[in-house]
């Protein structure tokens, strides 16, 4: 187990020291909209695939606080990461190490996010929904960012139950409990997120290993991460069929989630095959980026089958 | 720290200087005036999910009574 000592982002020379306050936008970027999206994204699909009724405005409201919420992790992710952040070429111009916020305004910011949503989510919908998205966000921006992430090679695999966890706010948001339905969802974003995120890490090792982060490649080497995202693949296969088993998932799905889960199965053997040079890195890219596409493939197809009457049970 | 010496100042009757700020750059006027009209959406857009959430909770009943 590697260790890496944190420096506080307000004491870290790396970072330029920002001027009076950041424009709109920089704060809207410490939000990372494009991972507001996607929780925005699975907590609908937890929602439609509820057996239950949300007054519409409510459920509204409640994804809006969901997705704010994610925000305000990710936003104190970014305080407390801007010192690796700066020394990462795909994270450097984030607002933080840019000098175009400075990290006492990122906490604040985060915080009043974290806890506006939380308790906005608790008046609107129930406490379950609310308390779940508060595990979320402490799960995320403490034990993934302040400790996880710069501790073990495991980082991703645990860290990933926070990414897993929407689609069970969303259950809880409709029905004020949670059902086996977004319990599924949950293990296949779980499963899904190591290969996904190891797939990346193969190619930027080096600058894991300059920001002092133990990913898998730099800590178990490349063979091991290879073969573990093999493992993981074959895992996530039949596990991305588990909804058609439960009754939840339709004809539809099936289709996506078993051609999906052969193309993420033959992707992996590739990363596997691939060992040297340009061709190692196509793979791991083909990977990554493929395992966006079959992820959000298996949640449209559910939101499509649930939202516009086209579900065709496989299982009587 | 110059707290002593301004408490004695306003003992004796003195008003401490107020504190100078460096004055901003265009860019950073402009900055800010942008952050305040977003705080100031910010605020008035949960006012009327408040109201909004309000409604939808109760329900449209709750309009609907003898004056």
């Amino acid at each position: 187990m590697t260790s890496v000592t944190n420096t506080l982002p307000s004491g870290d020379a790396r970072i330029p020291a920002a001027s009076v306050g950041g424009d709109v936008p920089d704060y809207f970027a410490l939000l990372k909209p494009r991972v507001m999206a996607l929780v925005i994204f699975t907590a609908l699909v937890g929602m439609v695939v509820s057996h239950g009724h949300v007054q519409p405005i409510v459920g509204f409201i409640s994804l809006l606080m969901i997705a704010i919420g994610a925000g305000a992790s990710g936003c104190l992710n970014m305080w407390w990461d801007a010192d690796i952040d700066a020394v990462m070429t795909r994270t450097a111009k984030r607002p933080i190490p840019d000098g175009r916020i400075r990290p006492d305004e990122a906490l604040a910011f985060g915080l009043v996010l974290s806890v506006g949503s939380v308790l906005v989510l608790g008046l609107a919908a129930n406490w379950l929904a609310a308390g779940l998205l508060a595990f979320t966000i402490v799960f995320y921006a403490v034990i993934y960012s302040m400790w996880l992430k710069r501790t073990t090679a495991q980082n991703i695999v645990i860290g990933g139950a926070a990414g897993a966890l929407p689609p069970v706010i969303g259950q809880a948001v409709v029905t004020g409990s949670v059902g086996i339905e977004s319990l599924v969802l949950f293990a296949i974003i779980f499963i899904w997120t190591p290969p996904h995120f190891w797939a990346l890490a193969l190619v930027k090792a080096g600058e894991y290993a300059r920001a002092g982060i133990p990913m898998m490649p730099n800590t178990a080497g490349p063979e091991s991460t290879r073969r573990q995202i093999v493992a993981y693949t074959l895992l996530l296969a039949p596990l991305g069929l588990a909804p058609v088993a439960l009754g939840f998932g339709g004809l539809i799905y099936a289709v996506v989630a078993l051609l999906g889960g052969l193309a993420m199965v033959a992707f992996s053997i590739q990363v596997l095959r691939h060992r040297e040079g340009e061709a190692e890195k196509r793979a791991a890219m083909g990977m990554f980026g493929f395992s966006i596409l079959y992820l959000f493939a298996l949640f449209s197809a559910l939101l499509a089958e649930q939202s516009f009457g086209l579900f065709r049970a496989v299982i009587a | 720290m110059n707290g002593a010496p301004d408490r004695a100042r306003i003992e004796g009757g003195e008003r401490p200087e107020p504190p100078r700020y460096p004055a901003l750059t265009p860019d950073e006027e402009r900055r800010r005036r942008k952050r305040s009209i977003a705080i100031a959406l910010a605020l008035g857009a949960m006012v009327v999910l408040f109201f909004v959430l309000t409604i939808a909770k109760l329900g449209p009943q709750v309009l609907n009574r003898p004056l």
